[in-house]
C-alpha cells in the first residue's frame, strides 16, 4: 500500500482543489531521494529513506517526535549532508553544501522559529542578504507586494515586524522564501504557532503555492491539518520512512498506527486527531458520568475539602501598563482538572507566569489550600507542592545546556548535596529511576537536555514536576505544544494520574478538543477576563468556542 | 602493566599533541615575530634575551619574583573563572585589587595590628583586603540586579574609581600619606611593619617566593573543586546557561549573582593584599599597575579550568619579569614589550579556536 504503486496518470495537469485527486504524475519529480541515510556517530538518525516530491504537490511528512523529519528537511536544505544515498533535484544531482547552495538551487525552507529580525521593516528584513550597493527600497517594496500578491497574501512592507502578529510574521516568512522563487519550499511545523484561527488561511496559501506550480513539504504532527490539505503524506518512524499514501484513499486510523506502531487508546486519539467527533463518543452529556466513565475523579467525596487553588480577582498590567488579567477569579477543586480555553494572547501567558512565581500580579490574591502565595517565590511555590509545567519549556522549564540528570534535580538539590558537594551517583540513581518510570526515550541521565525530541523534554518536565512530595496543584500552561500524537496520550495519562492521587490540576490551553477530552470544567478567557465557566462537555464546545472569539453566549 | 593501562598513555599522547604543539609553537613565533621588531627598531637583540632570560628565570631571585607575580595574576584569573560560569564577565579585577592594596594597608598601618600574636598581624590585613575587594566586586552585582547595568561596564567604571581613590589615599595626609619628614615627601603610604608582611616560603630573604603561593595552589584547588563537584558550581552554571529557568527552579538568582561578583571580586582584593603585603610594602599611585587586566586576560585563555589559570598565570608571571627586565637592562622599548604580550595573548587564543576547529574535522 505504498504510495509508490498509485503511478495512475493525470495528462491534463488540472490546478485548483481538484487535484486532490490526481496521483503523482510521470514527469521527472522535483525532488527525488533514494536510500537516503543520516548518521550522527552510532545514531541513525534516517535510514534508506526514499522520497519522491512531484510540482504542484502538497506533501506532509508525519511521524513522533524524533523519528526522522527535522532531519530529513535539514538534509535537503543543506544544513546536514548525508551518510548515503541520493538526492536528485529536477532531474539533476542535487548535494547542497549548506543552505546557500540550497537556496540558489530553488530550495526554500520555512523554519519554526522565525528567522526575522523584529526591529526591522519588512522591506528591510528581505533585503538583508541580498542587497548590493544601493538600497532601492521602494522598488523592492513593489516587487514583495506584487509577489505576495500572486498568493493571495497581503504584506504592508513598511510595517515593523515587531508590531505584526505571530500569523503576519510567518506569512512574511512564507513571502521571503517564494521571492526567490523557489521549485520547493520546506515547512517545518508551520502551524505549531499559529493561533486556531490563523490556520486555515494559512493553509490555503500553501495550497496557492502548489496551484502555482511549486511543491511542497510540510511537516506537521496535526492530522487535521493533514487531512485538509496533504496530496500525499509520508510517514516517518524511527528513521525510516514507512508508508507513503496518496490522501484521497487514507484511513487517518491506519495513518496513526503506521506513525507510531501501536495502537492509541480511546478518547485520546480524538485528541490527537484534532476531530471532534471521535471525542463525541467518550463523552457524555452530563459532568458527573462523563468523569466517571473515563475515571477522571476518584470515588466522590462528601464533606467538601477546600479547593486546592483559588485565584481571587487577579489583575495584571504589563509594563507598559496595558491590562493583561483583569479580575480573575477561578477556583480548583482537588482532584479535579479546570481548563482554561482561549486563542493564544489572551492573557494565558501572564496567569502561568504569576503562578509559577516569575511574575506578580498588580492586584488580586491567589491561594493554594490555605495559604496566601500571591507573593511568594518559585521555591515557596514548590515548596507548597505546585507543579508548573510552563509554556516555555525551553527557557522557563529547563536549563537546556544542562543533563536530564542536571535538569531533574535542579529543584531539589540539597537533596544531592552532601558537605557542599553534589553527590552524583544519587543524582544518577534518581534520574535512571525518573527516566524509566516517565519513559523518556533515548536518553541517559548524563544526556544534553537539549538533544531530547519535544515531546521527550516535556517528559522529563513532567517527571519533575508531578515527583513533588505532595503535589497538591499541577499547573500546566500548553503541555501539548509541538508534541506528536503518541506524547499528547502519555502527557495526559500522567495528568490524569496525578488527578486520580488527589492533587488539583489548572489546565492552560489553545487546544480546545483536548482540553474538553480532559478536563472536568472550562473557564474561557478572552481579553484577560474569564467571560465563562462550564462542564467540559461536547454539547458545550460550541458555547465555548463562541466564548473563546468573544461573542457572548 | 595491561593492555588498557598500556593503551591509555598512548592516546593520551596521540589527543592531546596538537593541543601542546600548536600553541608553543604560535608562542614560538610570537617571539620570533618580537625580536625581530626588536631588531629593526635598533635594540640588541642577543642583550634582548639575555634580558628576558635573566629577568624571568636567571636567578633563585628572579624565578621567586615571577612566581610571585603568578600569584596575582592568578588569583584575579580565579576570581574571574568562577564569575565566568554564572555567565558574568568581571573585568574589574584592577579596582578590586586596588581595593584590597588600600585597605591591606590601611589595617596593617593600623595602631596596635603588627603587635597581634598567631599570625593576625598578617591575616587581619589580608582579611581587610580581600573584603574590600569583595564588596567592589558586591556593588556591581548589586548594580547589575537592581538596576539591570551590565556588570561589564559596571566593574570596568569601577575601576577608574578605585585606581583614583588610591591616589586619593596616598597624596591626603588624613588618609594614607606618609607624614610629611625628613626622610620621605613622595605621594606614598609609609611601609608596612614587618610583622605584617607575607612570610617568605623558604625563609631565605634571597629567594622572595611568600606564603602567597601556597595560598594560591590551594585556592586554586578549591575553586576546580567547586566548579565541579559543588552545588554551589552546578548553581552557578544553571543560571548562567538560563537565569529564567534557573528562578523557576528556586534557585535564588539575584543572590547567587551578587555572592558570586562579590567571591570574584574577593579573590581581586586578596591579589592586590598580597601583592602590597608580601612584595611592594607600602601603597602608593598605580600600585596594580595592570595585574588586574592581565589576570582578566589570564581568565580569558584558561576557558574555565582552574588549571588552565594556574598554567597561564606563570607564563604571564615569567613574562612579566622577562619584559621588565629587557626594558631596563636591555633597553628595550616598553612598548615593544607589550606588543610581544599581546601577540603571545592573540597566538593563545588563536591556537585555540585553531585546535577546536581540528577537533570537529575530526
Amino acid at each position: 500500500m505504498t504510495g509508490q504503486t498509485a503511478t495512475a496518470v493525470d495528462p491534463l495537469q488540472t490546478t485548483g482543489r481538484a487535484s486532490r485527486v490526481r496521483a503523482p504524475d510521470v514527469r521527472e519529480p522535483v525532488l527525488d531521494l533514494a536510500g537516503i541515510t543520516k548518521s550522527f556517530g552510532a545514531l541513525t538518525a534516517l535510514s534508506e529513506a526514499a522520497l519522491e516530491v512531484h510540482a504542484g504537490e502538497v506533501l506532509c511528512l508525519l511521524g513522533e517526535n524524533g523519528a526522522g523529519k527535522s532531519t530529513l528537511c535539514n538534509l535537503i536544505y543543506g544544513v546536514f549532508r548525508p551518510t548515503g544515498g541520493e538526492m536528485r533535484l529536477g532531474g539533476a544531482a542535487y548535494a547542497p553544501a549548506d543552505p546557500k547552495a540550497a537556496l540558489e538551487a530553488g530550495v526554500g525552507m520555512v523554519h519554526q522559529h522565525f528567522s526575522v529580525v523584529p526591529s526591522m521593516t519588512v522591506v528591510d528584513n528581505l533585503l538583508l542578504g541580498r542587497s548590493r550597493g544601493i538600497l532601492h527600497r521602494r522598488l523592492f517594496a513593489e516587487e514583495i507586494r506584487a509577489r505576495a500578491a500572486e498568493f493571495g497574501l497581503e504584506v504592508d512592507p513598511w510595517r515593523v515586524v515587531k508590531d505584526m502578529s505571530v500569523g503576519e510574521r510567518q506569512r512574511l516568512e512564507i513571502v521571503k522564501c517564494l521571492m526567490r522563487r523557489p521549485r520547493l519550499l520546506l515547512l517545518d511545523e508551520p502551524t505549531a504557532v499559529l493561533p486556531p484561527e490563523e490556520i486555515g488561511s494559512f493553509l490555503d496559501v500553501c495550497r496557492r503555492i502548489a496551484d502555482g506550480g511549486g511543491a511542497l513539504i510540510l511537516v506537521t504532527h496535526k492530522l487535521a491539518e493533514v487531512a485538509k490539505i496533504a496530496d500525499r503524506t509520508a510517514i516517518l518512524r524511527a528513521g525510516r520512512i514507512v508508508d507513503t499514501v496518496p490522501m484521497a484513499s487514507a484511513d487517518m486510523k491506519a495513518i496513526v498506527q503506521a506513525m507510531i506502531g501501536r495502537e492509541l487508546g480511546g478518547a485520546t486519539v480524538a485528541v490527537g486527531l484534532d476531530l471532534a467527533e471521535h471525542a463525541e463518543a467518550a463523552e457524555t452529556d452530563e459532568l458527573p458520568a462523563s468523569a466517571e466513565a473515563s475515571g477522571k475523579i476518584p470515588a466522590a467525596t462528601k464533606s467538601r475539602p477546600p479547593d486546592v487553588l483559588q485565584i481571587d480577582a487577579l489583575t495584571y498590567r504589563d509594563r507598559n501598563g496595558a491590562v493583561r488579567l483583569d479580575e480573575i477569579t477561578v477556583e480548583v477543586r482537588p482532584g479535579k482538572i479546570l481548563g482554561i480555553a482561549g486563542v493564544e494572547g489572551n492573557g494565558q501567558s501572564e496567569l502561568g507566569l504569576i503562578l509559577a512565581g516569575l511574575e506578580r500580579p498588580s492586584a488580586g490574591r491567589w491561594f493554594v489550600g490555605d495559604r496566601e502565595m500571591t507573593r511568594a517565590s518559585p521555591a515557596e511555590i514548590t515548596a507548597a507542592g505546585v507543579g508548573i509545567v510552563p509554556e516555555d519549556r525551553h527557557a522557563v522549564g529547563a536549563v537546556v545546556e544542562m543533563s536530564v540528570a542536571e535538569n531533574l534535580c535542579l529543584q531539589n538539590l540539597a537533596q544531592y548535596t552532601r558537605f557542599g558537594l553534589v553527590r552524583r551517583g544519587a543524582m544518577t540513581a534518581a534520574a535512571k529511576d525518573l527516566i524509566a518510570r516517565y519513559d523518556v526515550r533515548g536518553a541517559g541521565p548524563e544526556t544534553r537536555f537539549a538533544s531530547l525530541s519535544g515531546g521527550n523534554q516535556q517528559k522529563v518536565v513532567l517527571a519533575r514536576e508531578l515527583t513533588l512530595d505532595p503535589l497538591v496543584l499541577l499547573v500546566a500552561a500548553q503541555p501539548t505544544r509541538g508534541l506528536d500524537v503518541g506524547a499528547v496520550e502519555t502527557v495526559y495519562g500522567h495528568i490524569r494520574s496525578a488527578c486520580g492521587r488527589g492533587a488539583g490540576v489548572l489546565l492552560i490551553s489553545s487546544e480546545l478538543d483536548e482540553l474538553i477530552a480532559v478536563s472536568d470544567r472550562i473557564a474561557v478567557i478572552y481579553r484577560g477576563r474569564i467571560v465563562g465557566e462550564m462542564p467540559a462537555t461536547q454539547k458545550n464546545r460550541e458555547a465555548i468556542g463562541a466564548l473563546m472569539s468573544g461573542h457572548a453566549a | 602493566m595491561s593492555g588498557a593501562a598500556s593503551s591509555a598513555p598512548a592516546s593520551g599522547l596521540r589527543i592531546p599533541a596538537p593541543g601542546v604543539v600548536i600553541p608553543l609553537a604560535a608562542i614560538a613565533a610570537s617571539f620570533v615575530v618580537g625580536f625581530a621588531l626588536m631588531a629593526l627598531t635598533g635594540s640588541n637583540i642577543g642583550a634582548a634575551i639575555g634580558a628576558f632570560a635573566q629577568g624571568a628565570f636567571g636567578s633563585a631571585y628572579a624565578i621567586g619574583t615571577s612566581l610571585n607575580r603568578a600569584v596575582a595574576l592568578g588569583l584575579v584569573g580565579l576570581g574571574f573563572i568562577l564569575a565566568e560560569r554564572a555567565n558574568l564577565i568581571n573585568v574589574g579585577g584592577e579596582g578590586q585589587i586596588a581595593m584590597g592594596g588600600i585597605f591591606s594597608t590601611a589595617v596593617a598601618l593600623y595602631g596596635g595590628v603588627k603587635g597581634l600574636p598567631y599570625g593576625l598581624a598578617v591575616l587581619l590585613p589580608l582579611l581587610a583586603g580581600t573584603l574590600a575587594g569583595a564588596a567592589w566586586g558586591a556593588l556591581a552585582g548589586v548594580m547589575k540586579i537592581r538596576f539591570g547595568t551590565n556588570e561589564v561596564i559596571s566593574t570596568l567604571l569601577l575601576n577608574f574609581i578605585a585606581i583614583l581613590l588610591v591616589y586619593w589615599s596616598v597624596q591626603s595626609v588624613h588618609l594614607l600619606r606618609q607624614p610629611a619628614s625628613f626622610a620621605g615627601t613622595l605621594p606614598q603610604s609609609l611601609q608596612v611593619p614587618p610583622s605584617t608582611t607575607l612570610p617568605l616560603l623558604t625563609g631565605n630573604p634571597a629567594d622572595p617566593l611568600h606564603i602567597g603561593a601556597a595560598v594560591a595552589v590551594v585556592l586554586a584547588i578549591v575553586t576546580a573543586l567547586v566548579l565541579r563537584r559543588s552545588a554551589f558550581g552546578l548553581r552557578l552554571k544553571a543560571i548562567g546557561l538560563s537565569p529564567t529557568a534557573s528562578h523557576r527552579a528556586g534557585i535564588r538568582t539575584d543572590a547567587l549573582m551578587v555572592s558570586v561578583l562579590a567571591l570574584s571580586g574577593a579573590f581581586g582584593g586578596l591579589a592586590g593584599a598580597m601583592m602590597l603585603l608580601g612584595d611592594q610594602g607600602y601603597l602608593t599611585a598605580g600600585f596594580s599597575s595592570g595585574y588586574g587586566f592581565d589576570g582578566l586576560v589570564v581568565g580569558l585563555l584558561a576557558r574555565g579550568s582552574a588549571a588552565g589559570v594556574a598554567a597561564v598565570a606563570i607564563f604571564f608571571g615569567f613574562l612579566r619579569s622577562g619584559g621588565i627586565s629587557m626594558q631596563i637592562s636591555a633597553h628595550v622599548p616598553a612598548a615593544l614589550v607589550t606588543i610581544v604580550q599581546g601577540m603571545i595573548v592573540v597566538a593563545i587564543a588563536g591556537s585555540a579556536i585553531l585546535i577546536e576547529r581540528m577537533g570537529r574535522r575530526a
